[in-house]
């Protein structure tokens, strides 16, 4: 279950970031991406058959683009567009990867996005994530990460991956 | 002709992704409204006429499901072109919306795709939206 956690993430990711947000995940970062710090974040929780959280953590300097491209140019220059444009990605990212882990007859109530004060309180300390997944996007990089949250007794053991998101 | 459109999504910043997309496709538009969630939809519909209901499914207050069963039991509203966009995957609750005559866009969608449904969905021809084509050629064998 780990690794088609991780590659349907990587697909709910890499089509939304391009649908959604216009800009093209890159697999093999390029060393400025790699340096960029994740120093913005905003989290959706689930519930369900699964309950959960998905988390996506971006380097601010990518969020004008992403901006820019959902809402207009005027909206990349207003960082609270900037981060609820960031919000809908998460949401977006989550309502398609919960169908493809869960089977598409399962029915999730996706709570709305919760931009949080920099990265950290982003997951509970006992938290293992599931699924993760890290790409370059223009001059910085994103990281998307499923957890489940482990009192849910049918959730398989947790573990983590971690690719590109291709 | 111009479409009166209902934009109803929890999210602001959805809300003008739609109607932004919706500008960008060249549909002709009359006046948009939003809402925030299905009652405040339901009262928008009470006080303006509306050609087509762009409706998100998981909101707080009245979620978009729910709209829809009440639009459907109103006469007046009983046969209102919907599209619900959502994230929604669910093939039980898409089921659900198909009964109740609505058509679905996914999220993440294309622009293109959310225009082709709009136009599909109210009956608009490709000739009343692009106009009538004419071949100026004088030595076309068809």
């Amino acid at each position: 279950m780990p690794s088609t956690t991780v590659q349907s993430l990587s697909r709910a990711t890499t089509a939304t970031f391009e649908e959604l947000a216009l800009l093209f995940p890159e697999h093999e970062l390029s060393p400025e991406q790699a340096a960029a710090p994740l120093d913005v974040a905003v989290s959706v929780e689930f519930r369900g058959p699964l309950r959960g959280r998905l988390v996506l953590r971006a380097s601010s300097v990518i969020l004008p683009s992403i901006a820019a491209n959902m809402l207009g140019e005027g909206a990349s220059r207003e960082p609270p567009l900037q981060r609820d444009a960031l919000g809908e990605i998460a949401n977006v990212i989550c309502g398609n990867v919960l169908p493809a882990i869960a089977g598409v007859e399962a029915v999730f109530h996706l709570s709305a996005p919760y931009l949080h004060d920099g990265i950290d309180g982003v997951s509970r300390d006992a938290d293992e994530p599931m699924a993760r997944v890290t790409f370059g996007v223009e001059d910085g990089r994103a990281e998307t990460v499923l957890y489940l949250f482990s009192d849910v007794e049918s959730v398989a053991p947790a573990s983590q991956g971690a690719v590109s998101a291709a | 002709m111009a479409f009166n459109v209902l934009v109803v999504d929890d999210s602001a910043v959805m809300r003008q992704m739609v109607v932004r997309t919706l500008r960008m496709s060249g549909l002709p538009l009359g006046t948009v409204h939003e809402a925030g969630n299905g009652e405040e939809g339901l009262f928008v519909l009470q006080d303006q006429w509306v050609d087509l209901l762009l409706l998100d499914i998981n909101m707080p207050v009245m979620n978009g499901e729910e709209m829809l069963r009440r639009l459907r039991a109103a006469p007046e509203t009983a046969s209102l072109p919907v599209i619900v966009v959502s994230t929604e995957g669910s093939e039980t609750r898409l089921a659900a919306l198909h009964a109740l005559g609505a058509a679905v866009v996914r999220k993440p969608f294309a622009p293109e795709t959310l225009r082709d449904t709009i136009l599909r969905i109210t009956g608009v021809t490709d000739a009343e939206y692009y106009g009538p084509v004419t071949v100026t050629s004088d030595d076309s064998d068809f």
